[in-house]
């Protein structure tokens, strides 16, 4: 596919009270037009990926919000696919591209969650889910909960091996200076913090952040090159899925895009998976293919996706969802930032030597919309 | 002839123990339960109330039933404890239950009485012709100032009966009413908790108009209380039901299958209705039961059923499944006084 | 008198979501075909971190149901023990009230499942 990244850049992910998502996007942008060498003026169209805006904010309406606030009128659109927003605004800008009616656009994914209290942002979360799942007091720990004792039932992963995936993303958040966290934790850490739902605990769940990334992307052959992007979805809620122990709209994505960029699970170097919870790096290790079902949380535990690792393959070298945080909006976005640092040799202490292919993976609620990118160096 | 022709009843799972409540307020255990006669009372869940404990019970009225829930031309819920003071809880029901729309929707009040003042009323409406099947239920989840003598008593539960003309398993032989304006026990509109005035509850409330519609009822059915295989009265506590019975000439044999209250409490307006259900669950066909209500303000209903060979049916399918008032005493899980103010809505 | 929950600062969801009356109205045939079906307990966790408006609830399982008729459903587990959660237990649909209701706002009823 003839599209391409020249320009990406995030701001800091964390609780950030004193920055508004203006500033943000500012940010943000800003650190994307300057990577690619060019002005706002030359911005022929606004994607933006965000969630909670209005059931948080009071405030819709995002395109206009953020084109006036850049200084632009260009057309501007708010995508929302709840977890999957960042990725799916990107998907969306890449298919402007393809088409040729827009020729540089940006990709900017923005969240802010930490206006308000945690239980008012888990009920506005739960706008990802399903009315059913609203009715039963679930929350997003909850249904990943559930499908961590379905893979625990059907395949005997453990507890131990669910904190795994926590300590080596904590592991690489420490390594990232835009990561949420610093310090990482041990598996006895993650094991004893404080129950969420059973049996995930405080530490298998990525926090609450704001934040926000951004992208160029042109049809100009320059920079990272796009080798596929595709959507798949599936049922709202759980229990209207096939499974418990495996996300079908990941697995639909990704075979797409292997397709579409002419590679295999064996010929990806890096890739950035949605880990909104331990049990979901592992789902997607085996999803995207790197695993076998039943075989990826050993491997994890193994520290064979480690950097630095024996293992070919490195996952979340950003630190993921769980160690860099997850403002909802923009992970999706944030992923691609990581792959095109790691593409251009410019990820420093986190770099993967030789890393050519990279795969983002992006989640929307409990796997109802899946979005998966292929890039090229 | 007018009677029963199926009956449900619904008692909430949690329990808590009086000599628990006593402990909290530092008063003597013993003390409490032999003065009240009461050892445990049902408490509901933090998520029932009125309208969900009457939908269950008139769920489980329907087991029996061999017509449909459409067949249904009248439904009274009474309650102390409505969730709403304007939106019916009987239309609530109504609708959940399947009803449709060609049927008379009523919420009673009457204090504990309001439940068994509905049934007299669809009893009438039935023997006029102008409905061939009416629901009436009693269901609450009774309330009581934390520290108030209420609160060793006031429970939850729900019984709803359906009425009709034919395929009667209780024939309703007499029935009448005995009122008067006693401020003995009231709640104020928006006041979160009753308020009673203590002893004279007892002699010009309670015993005056269970007795007055009891004699009333005996006399102008020219019957006797030998005439009867058990009898029923309201039950606030454990004392007041056994005192009533032997004034009005009933022996404790007699009462003693009624009295749901030693092992659950005062669920208010199902609190009679409740001890109706307790005797037709192991009565016999042929059998006679006196019943009387009672409700602050205030007053009391009195009945006279007579079993037919039709009971044994719905016992049966009761049991199977298990839904008999023995069967759902047993189903029980306690909670200490902390429980017990979280599902009373109090902390 | 129904007990008042403090209102979330976000407007539209409070008022217009779980607590419309239209749509409490519309969902009324569901919750009647609902009562009383049962089924098995595939699968389930304990809330104990719950969200805005179920506070006095918690910890409070929800389950994932095989009704007898085919279909699942997610659901919340009331007057529950340890020992039901285990997969097969036999529960059936109740209604309850879903969550306290604002001072002023309709109650809101839905569909929970209790162990038979």
């Amino acid at each position: 596919m003839k599209v391409y990244i020249t320009g990406a850049a995030t701001t800091k992910f964390g609780e950030l009270w004193a920055t508004s998502p203006r500033r943000l996007a500012g940010e943000a942008v800003g650190g994307a037009l300057k990577d690619a060498g060019i002005g706002i003026r030359r911005v022929d169209a606004l994607f933006v990926g965000n969630m909670l805006s209005g059931m948080l904010g009071g405030q819709e309406h995002l395109g206009a919000f953020f084109a006036e606030e850049l200084g632009i009128t260009a057309p501007a659109f708010k995508i929302e696919g709840a977890c999957a927003s960042g990725g799916l605004a990107l998907h969306n800008a890449v298919n402007s591209v393809l088409s040729g009616q827009y020729d540089t656009v940006v990709v900017l994914g923005v969240e802010k969650m930490t206006d308000h209290k945690p239980e008012d942002v888990a009920i506005a979360l739960m706008g990802a889910g399903s009315e059913e799942e609203r009715v039963s007091g679930v929350t997003f720990p909850g249904l990943y909960a559930i499908l961590a004792r379905a893979h625990m039932r059907e395949y005997g992963t453990t507890r131990e091996q669910l904190a795994a995936v926590a300590v080596k993303n904590h592991y690489h958040a420490s390594l990232n200076p835009n990561a949420q966290f610093h310090t990482t934790v041990t598996i006895e850490q993650v094991v004893r913090s404080s129950r969420i739902a059973d049996p995930l605990r405080l530490l298998d769940c990525s926090p609450i952040s704001d934040g926000a990334a951004a992208l160029v992307i042109t049809s100009k052959k320059l920079g990272v090159q796009i080798l596929a992007s595709s959507v798949a979805t599936d049922t709202l809620g759980l229990a209207q899925r096939k499974s418990l122990t495996e996300l079908k709209a990941t697995q639909e994505a990704v075979k797409k895009a292997y397709t579409l960029a002419g590679v295999k699970p064996k010929d990806i170097d890096v890739a950035e998976v949605h880990d909104c919870f331990t049990i979901a790096e592992i789902l997607a290790m085996e999803d995207l293919g790197f695993f076998a079902k039943g075989k990826a949380a050993g491997a994890i535990a193994a520290g064979e996706t480690k950097l630095g690792a024996s293992g070919h393959l490195v996952v979340n070298p950003s630190g993921g969802l769980k160690g860099c945080g997850h403002p909802v909006g923009a992970t999706g976005v944030k992923q691609i930032v990581e792959l095109v640092d790691q593409l251009r040799g410019r990820a420093g202490a986190r770099q993967i030597k030789g890393a050519k292919i990279g795969l983002a993976h992006n989640v929307g609620g409990s796997g109802a919309t899946a979005v998966v990118h292929i890039l090229k160096k | 002839m007018v009677g029963i022709v199926s009956y449900g009843t619904y008692i909430p799972v949690y329990r808590i123990k009086l000599a628990d409540v006593a402990s909290a307020w530092e008063k003597d255990p013993q003390e409490v339960v032999h003065s009240l006669g009461i050892e445990e009372k049902a408490v509901p869940g933090t998520d029932e109330d009125a309208v969900t404990i009457a939908l269950e019970a008139a769920f489980n009225s329907l087991t029996a039933f061999r017509g449909k829930p459409t067949d249904i031309d009248a439904l009274f819920v009474g309650s102390e404890s409505h969730p709403y003071a304007v939106n019916p809880t009987s239309t609530i029901v109504g609708e959940l239950l399947g009803v449709g729309h060609n049927y008379l929707a009523a919420d009673m009040e009457f204090a504990c009485k309001a439940g068994s003042a509905g049934m007299q009323a669809i009893a009438g409406l039935i023997s006029a012709g102008q409905v061939h099947h009416g629901m009436a239920i009693g269901a609450d989840t009774a309330r009581s100032k934390p520290h108030d003598e209420l609160e060793y008593t006031s429970a939850a539960a729900g019984a709803a009966y359906l009425m009709g003309a034919k395929q009667l398993i209780a024939k309703l032989l007499a029935y009448t009413s005995y009122s008067s304006d006693t401020p003995d026990f009231w709640r104020r509109d928006g006041i979160r908790y009753p308020s009673h005035a203590g002893r004279f509850t007892g002699e010009p409330g309670y015993f005056a108009h269970v007795v007055g519609a009891g004699t009333r009822l005996l006399t102008t059915s020219h019957m006797k209380p030998e005439d009867f295989d058990y009898c029923v009265f309201h039950m606030p506590n454990g004392k007041f039901p056994r005192d009533v019975a032997r004034r009005l000439g009933f022996s404790k044999e007699q009462l003693s299958t009624s009295l749901t209250v030693d092992h659950i409490g005062n669920p208010y307006s199902a609190s009679s209705m409740l001890g109706l259900a307790a005797v037709l669950d192991i009565a016999k066909p042929g059998e006679k039961i006196f019943m009387a209500s009672y409700g602050s303000g205030a007053g009391s209903d009195a009945f006279a059923w007579e079993t037919t060979s039709l009971l044994p049916r719905v016992q049966k399918i009761r049991e199977r499944c298990q839904e008999l008032v023995t069967q759902e005493i047993l189903k029980k899980q306690y909670v200490n006084y902390v429980e017990y103010l979280k599902k009373t809505h109090k902390i | 008198m129904s007990e008042a929950v403090e209102q979330p600062p976000w407007y539209i969801f409070s008022k217009n979501n779980m607590n419309s009356p239209v749509k409490i109205w519309r969902n009324q045939k569901y919750i009647a075909t609902m009562l009383g079906r049962e089924g098995n307990i595939v699968s389930w966790t304990i809330i104990r971190v719950p969200p805005a408006g179920f506070s006095n609830l918690a910890p409070y399982p929800v389950v994932i149901v095989d009704l007898v008729g085919g279909e699942r459903i997610t659901a919340q587990l009331v007057d529950w023990r340890e020992e039901d959660l285990t997969e097969g237990r036999r529960v059936k649909v109740v209604v309850r009230r879903i969550r306290e209701p604002t001072t002023e706002g309709v109650i809101p009823y839905g569909v929970k499942v209790k162990p038979v």
